[in-house]
């Protein structure tokens, strides 16, 4: 049986939904997909009735920062303060790099905290949502 | 970038060490498995550079994936017997100005440890007094 660890993991990102691009530095990264619950209940049932719904995702990465422009990093962690985002950026959490198992879709970032705390390394996290289709087939 | 080479990180901390101890007034240093017969009641250095704990920093196998190496230098102060402590921190003080919160060719260094005194010492005929040194380096493979 395989197991896998958090080091075989990695994140791309591409702003501009193009090409992919690993981010430097990535610390983790957590993904949620959800599905909404429709409750088809007949009158007079006993029992509950659901059906599922519209599917979306969330979640966030964490990574140093590390000054890095020379990838999609600067732009990873800059995505939440541009304005007019399309969220059309490609997005790419893979769970096992070297066997291309990953979870894809389009979306856009939503917020990125950034700290600094004395003797430690600076983290930046950055929080995201889907939009469209979230590809697991690979998974 | 490759896997750490450990004797530049030796040599920044001991390189430097040497340099500051060669300036007047010059004292003695000797580093880890060298031989060296001490002038009685003499004034000498001995610094002994170890690695300790490797982390996970970064994602990643390979290209790319970065550790974290911590270590510690531990910096041991002899100076004459039964005439104060006096001399030794001198000599620590110097220690402690040449590394406290440096980042030098990729080695960062914590606040330093001590001087402190060392009850005990070894070899024995010397006040003792030792400085530690924590570091820290990053391996980018």
């Amino acid at each position: 049986m395989a197991f896998f660890r958090g080091e075989q993991g990695s994140v791309k990102f591409d702003d501009a939904g193009v090409t992919t691009a690993v981010i430097a530095s990535t610390r983790s990264w957590s993904m949620t997909i959800e599905k909404d619950v429709l409750e088809t209940t007949a009158l007079g049932a006993t029992y509950k009735a659901n059906i599922g719904g519209l599917i979306a995702g969330s979640g966030s990465v964490e990574l140093m920062y590390t000054a890095s422009s020379a990838d999609e990093t600067k732009a990873f962690i800059t995505a939440a303060n541009t304005a007019t985002d399309q969220g059309v950026a490609s997005f790419e959490l893979f769970l096992d790099t070297t066997g291309t198992k990953k979870i894809s879709f389009v979306g856009l970032i939503t917020s990125a905290d950034y700290g600094a705390t004395v003797g430690e390394l600076e983290i930046v996290t950055c929080n995201f949502v889907t939009t469209g289709t979230i590809t697991t087939s690979t998974i | 970038m490759a896997a750490l080479d450990l004797n530049a990180i030796r040599a920044v901390i001991e390189g430097r060490l040497a340099t500051e101890l060669a300036l007047a007034p010059a004292i003695p240093v000797v580093f880890h498995n060298m031989a060296y017969t001490p002038t009685p009641s003499s004034t000498w250095v001995q610094c002994q550079v170890s690695f300790g704990n490797n982390n996970y920093v970064t994602m990643g196998t390979g290209a790319g994936a970065s550790n974290s190496v911590i270590g510690v230098a531990v910096i041991n102060i002899f100076s004459p017997k039964g005439v104060g402590p006096g001399a030794s921190l001198i000599v620590a003080k110097r220690i402690r100005d040449l590394y406290v919160r440096i980042n030098t060719s990729g080695v960062r260094f914590d606040p330093p440890i001590g001087p402190e005194v060392v009850a005990t010492p070894s070899p024995e005929g010397y006040f003792q007094t030792q400085v530690r040194l924590t570091f820290e380096t990053f391996e980018d493979l």
